[in-house]
Parts: C-alpha cells; sequence; structure tokens
C-alpha cells in the first residue's frame, strides 16, 4: 500500500498542515516550578520539528496554576508567558512545521498538586478513583471564571503566534469531569442530562470565539469512550459512544475547526497510552506520588509486591491485548461519520501503511503521535524514506511515561539501545544546547 | 555589645571580604536534570547578594555527575558549564560580593541518584547506613581520576570569574567516606591509619593547587566531629576532634587557605542543619526516596507511622536541644588554636551578638548561614541597621529543608508570614525575572 496519503497536506478551515501527521501533546518536566518556558523545553520541541511532523500540540499547557498536573511544565496563565511561548512558535516555524497549543485544566487528577493549591477544582467533590486525589466542587461563579480563562489563555496563544489551540477534553481532566456521567454529580445547570454535562466545554468554545474571533484554528480533544470499567467492572462505565457523537455536533456547532480523539476517563488508562505496565520501573517513579492522594501508599504497595503486582498488570494490559497500534480509530471514525470538521486520531501509530489505510477508509483525516515519536524522533523521514516501520520500533514499555515523573522525559526502553550509555546520552541530549552557552 | 566586628573586612589569603557574613552552601534544585544552569540560579544567588552577604558560598556544584546529591544542580564537570557559572559570578559581583565556588562529590551520599548512574562509588562498598545509598568501591585509578575531577572543577572556577573555591569536605561526602574511622574500610594507602584516609584530601588539595597556582582561595569544609552514633546508636561515632584538627592542620600544610567547620557524617544530621525533624513535611517529600536505598521504604514507615515518627523526633532533635546557634563554635575554636588560617563556621547563626562574640573571643573570625538567609536574605541589613535579630527570625524547623527535595527551596514555616498566599509568592519570586529566551 501507498503511503503518500500522509504526505498531502490536511486543511481545516483556519489552518493547513502540510502532512497527516500531529505529534500529541506530550513533554516532560523541562520548565521552573512556577510554570514559566525554559530553553530546554524549546529544545524538546524542535526535535519533532526537525522529524518532519506536520504540526505539533503542545504539552498540556495550564490556563492557571491550579490546573496543573504535575509542575514544571510551561503555563499559559498570564500574560508574561508570552514571550516564552512567542519564541518557541518561531523556532518551529522555522521547520515549516504548525504550532498548537494545548490549552488544560487538570481538576481533580493532579498527580503532584504542588505547593500553590491543596486541592483541585471539579464538576464533584468527589475524590479522584485511582489515587484518591482530593478536590473541591466548583461554584457557578468558579466556572465562569475559568471559562474567562480558557479565553485569555487562547487570546495569548494567538498573540504569540501559535497556529491554533487545542482544548484539551479528554482522558479523566477537568472537561471530562464534567462530560462524563461517572464522575459528574452535580444538581445544577452544569450536571445531570448530557446537554448539561456539555455546558462547561460549550461555553468555553464560544467564549474563546468571542475573544479570538472566527478565523482562529481551534481543535477539541475529547475521550471517545470512557471505558471506565476497563480497569474494573464494578466501576462505571461512562460516557459511550453516541454521547461523545452528540457533544461533538454541539461543540461544531459552537465554532469547533477540528476534533482529536483519545479515549479513556482517567491518565494513565490501559487503553492510553496502551501497551505495558511495567512494574519495576512504576515502583520507582510511583513513590513520589505517596503524598498525592489517599489511595497512593495502598497503590504503591500493590504496585511492589507480587502477586498483586502481577494481578494488577494483567488487568492494565487486557484491553490493549488485541493491539495497541490504531486502538482508536473505531470510536474516531463513528465521530467523522457524524461531524463536517476534520478527525484525527491518537493511539500507538508507528507504522505507515496503518496510518495510510486508516485515512484511506476514512476512519480519520490524520494521526496524532506521542511514544513512537518520543523512540523515533524522525518517524515521518523514515516514512518518507519508505521505510514502513522503524527498525527499532517503540514497544509500547510505557517506561517514559513513568520515568517522567522523576527523570527527564525519553526512551527508556534499553532494549532498543546498544547501551545504557547510548540511551543516557540520547535521553540527555534534550539539554543541548543550555541557556547559558559560549556566544 | 557592640557588633562592629561583623562590619570589619575579612582578610582571607588570596581573598579579602567586605564583612564577616558568608552565605553557606545552599540551592534548590533550580537547574536543569543534566547540571546545566538556570537564570533561576542566578536569581536565588542574587537574594542574599542583593542582602549585602559578604561572600556566597555556591551550592554544591559536583566535578562529575556521578557524585552530584541530586538532580536540579549546577555541574562543574565540563568545558561548556563555564558560561553559566560565568554569568553568575558577574551579577553577583555587581554587588559587591565575593562568589566562593563549592566542589563538591557526593560518594555515596546520593540522596537522588538519577537514572544513569545506579550507584554512587565511595571510600568503601558497604551502603550508607541510615539510608541504604549503595556504592562501589573506588580503585586507585578511580582515585586518581577523581582527584583530577576536583582539579579541573576548579580550574573552571577560576575561568568563570570566582573569587576561590571550597572543598566539601564535610557532611558526609565524598571526602568525609575517606576521613572518616567509622566509614572507611580499605586497607591500602586511602585507609587504615589517620595518615591514610587524609591522602585522598590532601592529593586533591595539591592538585587543585597545581591546576590554579598559590594565588586563588582555596577553602576547606570539614565536620570535626561526625557525631554518627547520634543517628543510629549502633553506629561508631567517627573520627575524634583530636583526628580532625590533625587533618586541619595537614591541609594548612598542604595549600588550604580557610577551614570552614561544620559537623556531622552524614547529611542531613540532627546537628546539621539543627533543629527540628518537621515530621509531615518529611512524610510529604520523604516518599520520592523510597526507590533510591535500601533501607528508605523502613525509613518512610517510621517517618509515616506513630509512635515510630514521635520516638524518631524525639531522638533527632535530643543533639540540638541546648541550642542550635553556635553549635560548633567549641569545635571553630579548638581549630581556630590548632591552625594558623582563618577560621570560619556554620550552624544557625542570626543573632548579631553572638556572631560578635564568636569573632571577638576568637572562636572564629567569620560565619556563614544556610537557613537564617534563607528566612532573611536581607539579615545583614538587618545587622547594620542595629538590630539584633530579624523580627521574623528562622525558626530551625528544617521545613526548608525537607521541601526542597520536591519544591522550589524556600522558607515553609508560614507562621513567618502574613498568610500562606504570602508564604507562596516569596518562595516563588525566585522565578522573578522570566528567564530571556535564547535564540541559538
Amino acid at each position: 500500500m501507498s503511503a503518500s496519503v500522509i504526505f498531502e497536506p490536511l486543511q481545516f478551515r483556519n489552518l493547513t498542515v502540510k502532512n497527516r501527521v500531529f505529534r500529541s501533546s506530550l513533554a516532560g518536566r523541562f520548565n521552573n516550578y512556577d510554570g514559566t518556558g525554559t530553553r530546554v523545553h524549546i529544545n524538546w520541541d524542535l526535535k519533532f520539528a526537525r522529524g518532519g511532523v506536520g504540526a505539533i500540540i503542545s504539552s498540556n499547557a495550564p490556563v492557571h496554576p491550579r490546573g496543573l498536573i504535575v509542575p514544571n511544565y510551561a503555563h499559559i496563565d498570564r500574560d508574561e508567558t508570552i514571550p516564552f511561548w512567542r519564541e518557541l512558535v518561531q523556532r518551529v516555524h522555522e521547520y515549516d512545521c504548525r504550532y498548537i497549543v494545548q490549552l488544560a485544566f487538570s481538576g481533580r487528577q493532579r498527580d503532584l498538586g504542588g505547593i500553590q493549591y491543596e486541592k483541585g477544582w471539579s464538576s464533584t467533590d468527589k475524590e479522584e478513583p485511582v489515587h484518591g486525589l482530593a478536590c473541591e466542587r466548583m461554584t457557578i461563579p468558579q466556572i465562569k471564571e475559568l471559562v474567562q480563562r480558557f479565553a485569555d489563555a487562547a487570546r495569548r496563544a494567538r498573540e504569540a503566534g501559535a497556529d491554533g489551540i487545542e482544548i484539551h477534553g479528554c482522558n479523566g481532566y477537568l472537561i471530562t469531569q464534567f462530560l462524563s456521567p461517572a464522575v459528574n454529580d452535580r444538581k445544577d445547570e452544569y450536571g445531570g442530562s448530557l446537554s448539561n454535562r456539555a455546558r462547561f466545554p460549550l461555553e468555553i468554545v464560544r467564549a474563546i470565539r468571542a475573544e479570538v474571533g472566527s478565523d482562529f484554528h481551534l481543535q477539541f480533544k475529547i475521550t471517545g469512550v470512557d471505558y471506565g470499567d476497563d480497569l474494573f467492572f464494578w466501576w462505571s462505565k461512562g460516557t459511550k459512544i453516541d454521547d461523545s457523537i452528540q457533544v461533538c455536533k454541539w461543540l461544531e456547532e459552537a465554532g469547533v475547526d477540528g476534533f482529536h480523539v483519545s479515549s479513556g476517563n482517567s491518565f494513565p488508562h490501559p487503553r492510553n497510552p496502551a501497551g505495558d505496565f511495567p512494574v519495576h520501573d512504576v515502583v520507582r517513579g510511583y513513590d513520589t506520588m505517596i503524598s498525592s492522594g489517599s489511595h497512593t501508599f495502598r497503590n504503591y504497595l500493590i504496585f511492589r509486591y507480587w502477586p498483586f503486582n502481577a494481578i494488577f498488570r494483567w488487568l492494565w494490559r487486557r484491553p490493549s491485548r488485541g493491539g495497541v497500534e490504531g486502538i482508536n480509530l473505531q470510536d474516531a471514525r463513528a465521530i467523522k461519520e457524524e461531524v463536517s470538521v476534520p478527525v484525527i486520531c491518537t493511539g500507538g501509530f508507528q507504522t505507515a501503511s496503518v496510518v495510510a489505510g486508516a485515512i484511506e477508509r476514512g476512519d480519520c483525516d490524520g494521526v496524532t503521535i506521542g511514544r513512537p515519536l518520543i523512540a523515533n524522533n524522525n518517524l515521518v523521514e523514515l516514512w518518507r524514506s519508505g521505510v514502513d516501520r522503524p527498525e527499532r520500533p517503540c514497544t509500547y514499555s510505557n517506561k517514559c511515561l513513568i520515568n517522567q515523573i522523576e527523570n527527564p522525559l525519553g526512551c527508556y526502553e534499553e532494549s532498543r539501545f546498544d547501551s545504557h550509555e547510548a540511551m543516557v546520552s540520547e535521553i540527555l541530549s534534550v539539554f543541548e544546547p543550555p541557556q547559558f552557552a559560549s556566544p | 555589645m557592640s557588633t562592629s566586628a561583623i562590619f570589619e573586612p575579612l582578610r582571607l589569603p588570596n581573598l579579602t571580604i567586605k564583612n564577616r557574613i558568608l552565605r553557606s552552601s545552599t540551592g534548590g534544585r533550580w537547574d536543569a536534570y543534566d547540571g546545566s544552569g538556570t537564570q533561576t540560579r542566578i536569581n536565588w544567588d542574587l537574594k542574599t547578594a542583593r542582602g549585602r552577604v559578604g561572600a556566597i558560598i555556591s551550592s554544591h556544584a559536583p566535578v562529575h555527575p556521578r557524585g552530584r546529591l541530586l538532580p536540579g544542580y549546577a555541574l562543574i564537570d565540563r568545558d561548556d558549564r563555564v558560561p553559566f557559572w560565568r554569568e553568575l559570578v558577574r551579577r553577583v559581583h555587581e554587588y559587591d560580593c565575593k562568589y566562593i565556588v563549592q566542589l563538591a562529590h557526593a560518594g555515596r551520599e546520593r540522596i537522588i541518584g538519577g537514572f544513569e548512574y545506579p550507584t554512587g562509588v565511595s571510600s568503601t562498598d558497604e551502603p550508607e547506613p541510615l539510608n541504604g545509598f549503595r556504592c562501589e568501591r573506588l580503585t586507585t585509578d578511580g582515585i586518581a581520576q577523581v582527584i583530577a575531577e576536583f582539579a579541573a572543577g576548579a580550574r573552571r572556577a577560576r575561568e568563570a570569574g570566582a573569587d576561590g573555591v571550597e572543598l566539601a569536605g564535610a557532611n558526609g561526602v565524598l571526602f568525609t567516606q575517606f576521613l572518616s574511622s567509622a566509614i572507611n574500610d580499605r586497607d591500602d594507602e586511602y585507609g587504615g591509619s589517620l595518615e591514610n584516609r587524609a591522602r585522598f584530601a590532601l592529593e586533591v588539595v595539591r592538585a587543585v593547587r597545581a591546576e590554579v597556582g598559590k594565588d586563588f582561595f582555596l577553602g576547606f569544609k570539614i565536620s570535626i566531629r561526625e557525631h554518627l552514633d547520634e543517628i543510629l546508636p549502633w553506629l561508631d561515632e567517627g573520627n575524634s576532634r583530636d583526628e580532625s584538627l590533625q587533618v586541619c592542620k595537614w591541609l594548612e600544610e598542604a595549600g588550604v587557605d580557610c577551614i570552614h567547620v561544620s559537623t556531622g557524617g552524614e547529611f542531613p544530621h540532627p546537628r546539621n542543619p539543627a533543629g527540628d525533624f518537621p515530621t509531615k513535611e518529611v512524610v510529604k517529600t520523604y516518599d520520592g526516596l523510597i526507590s533510591n536505598g535500601m533501607y528508605t521504604f523502613r525509613n518512610y514507615l517510621v517517618f509515616r507511622w506513630w509512635p515510630l515518627n514521635a520516638i524518631w523526633k524525639w531522638h533527632w532533635e535530643k543533639p540540638s536541644r541546648k541550642g542550635v546557634e553556635g553549635i560548633n563554635l567549641e569545635d571553630a575554636r579548638a581549630v581556630k588554636e590548632a591552625v594558623r588560617i582563618p577560621v570560619i563556621c556554620t550552624g544557625g547563626f542570626q543573632t548579631a551578638s553572638v556572631i560578635a562574640e564568636a569573632i571577638e573571643t576568637g572562636a572564629c573570625d567569620g560565619v556563614t548561614m544556610a537557613r537564617s538567609l534563607i528566612a532573611n536574605p536581607d539579615l545583614v541589613r538587618w545587622f547594620e541597621r542595629g538590630h539584633d535579630r530579624a523580627p521574623r527570625p528562622c525558626t530551625y524547623c528544617n521545613k526548608c529543608l525537607f521541601n526542597f527535595v520536591e519544591n522550589p527551596l524556600g522558607c515553609y514555616d508560614d507562621r513567618r508570614f502574613d498568610s500562606r498566599d504570602e508564604m507562596i509568592r516569596e518562595i516563588l519570586s525566585v522565578y522573578e525575572p522570566v528567564p530571556e529566551p535564547v535564540a541559538a
């Protein structure tokens, strides 16, 4: 099968991307604790711009420090952050690569909440169920305030010269906490019926449109299906595809230019990033989170001790046993059939023929990639040179994911390298060049 | 009592400092994981330079990545680190403040070892006793390599325009691991007798002198007493004071310009930084260390659960119950009597009259401060205006110490602030100004 469709431009209403490959939102803790951006973050994104992706979706950029997931990500919460984003966008543009800022708010899903705010905000006041992360139920004035903060952040992204924004509406973060019937227990106009649960994201979209106009690219990342019962059958299933399709229709009416389909109502989730549960690495990285929640110590013991960790790993891997690559294509197709704007899809893509097949079948218009690009920064260039799959593909070991809590984000799958030293040197290459270098 | 002694210049060999107050080595995890320096570290050091201390001793600057205590500190292990240090020194000099780079090697005392090197190196292959940090015994060749790394680090500091270097020889890091009779179990020429245990430190001093010459300030920080039995009662206490005094004499002969007196054969230690064991903060941040050592999970459970944590707290706070400020002055006085070079001393100083008296009675020539300056970066200004103490002194609660592993270093004692929000603002002020985006 020809992979040429991958290299055809993708046209959105307000944005044209040179090919069908986006780097999905991902980054390590490369910035300052207070959310100011650093040179290292720029180095990180340039790796992928250089590697030939058509567009980069930024790491989650909290619109307010209360909405961070872990500290040390670049925020877009105040005007002083604009020069950093401007510099980053300008450098990425040098590679004819588009830059989309992902506006985010974690809600109750704050893996390391940091020193500023003891609790996150959510639709509910119930703890997040996996780690037991505490939260406060947002009042209506707080909801209105946050809607405006999304709009302000969108304005900053535009002022910084970004090519568009993505609203982080999936994976268990705040917008999922409103959309999902498994989480949202409100009795007011933001809870109950689907239209009430969708009110918050719709208000965000309208507020952003009011702030930045209709000629600025705005895409929405959504969880097609919550799969809330993937790990434990007694947990509520949450949002099903029909509800998500309806929400997408409303979002399109409100002014969304594209959808980015993911899955799961938590992060991480057995389907996202789908693959292994690397017990050894988890035990090393999860310890830092013990102080974050009320279930974290229990979880740590489960991850630490056999046979609990073996059972957990078995449960975790079950949903992706049918295959990781393209795990969300069915959901993407279901949404694509019902909306008229382009749909892009995430989920382990790293084989040119699989990607080209998905686009040609009409499952999606483009793909977004996280882990396989960490493993092979130049994946798109490889495809262009005729390679269907890299010689050393991503193994979906998820070691990158768990290491990023304590260590620089990178590929920690040693089997992909000639030696430990080669792996270390590749991981540390993100620090070149340093902020203070010889003139 | 007049406190004018504090404001007399401190004339050290090769270096004159405008007053008697130095900032001791203090720094958070401001830098990139790989050890490249950031604007934030410059901001941090400028806080105290602006507060009119006479000199700043840098955060521990590892001469090799394997020798860092934890990631996030600026290294001085390669020539391409020099531009960062040069910029830092230049900015500190704008405040008529001297800058001394502390050359360090953690040895086995790696609080967070990082992913590059699974183990540290040491004089021994026995793990560190409190947390169980693993290590490999250095070979003679390995020792020669570390000595060369220190010499190269000193050369880089001089190239960066620093006013001197200090060798981090105290508090349980690699130098202590060689010096200590309780740790060093070698049977070659680097172990056994005191002379043998001191060989590594003396060879580093000579190598640094050979590299940078005689006209560059070179200090040595040493724990006069290790008091290892105060951490775990079944440990040997370590070197006696007389043994350490002998080491100081040898260091002087080898070319050291100043002795910096500290205490404790581990870091942290009940006497350094002396004061509280803030159980609640420890539980919040020690969790991240669980994967680093053989005994860290056990320790975590002790810190987490009553009554174990109450017993540990009582045990930890015992040595400092008689008082924190000036806890090392007796040791400093003994060193001062034993050597001719100047002696500076650390240990909770924050009262002008206490400092002035220590200097006037000949216990030391100057003092170094860490926590007191975290609480009040402008402490010297308070002294200049005639205050004996800052209105909101450091409480020695040690919350700064235990927060910095996970959070930005700063004062976390909210009783010292009008509100929690004010405390957070003060902590986050280190990120101002925002680093300039740097174009290639």
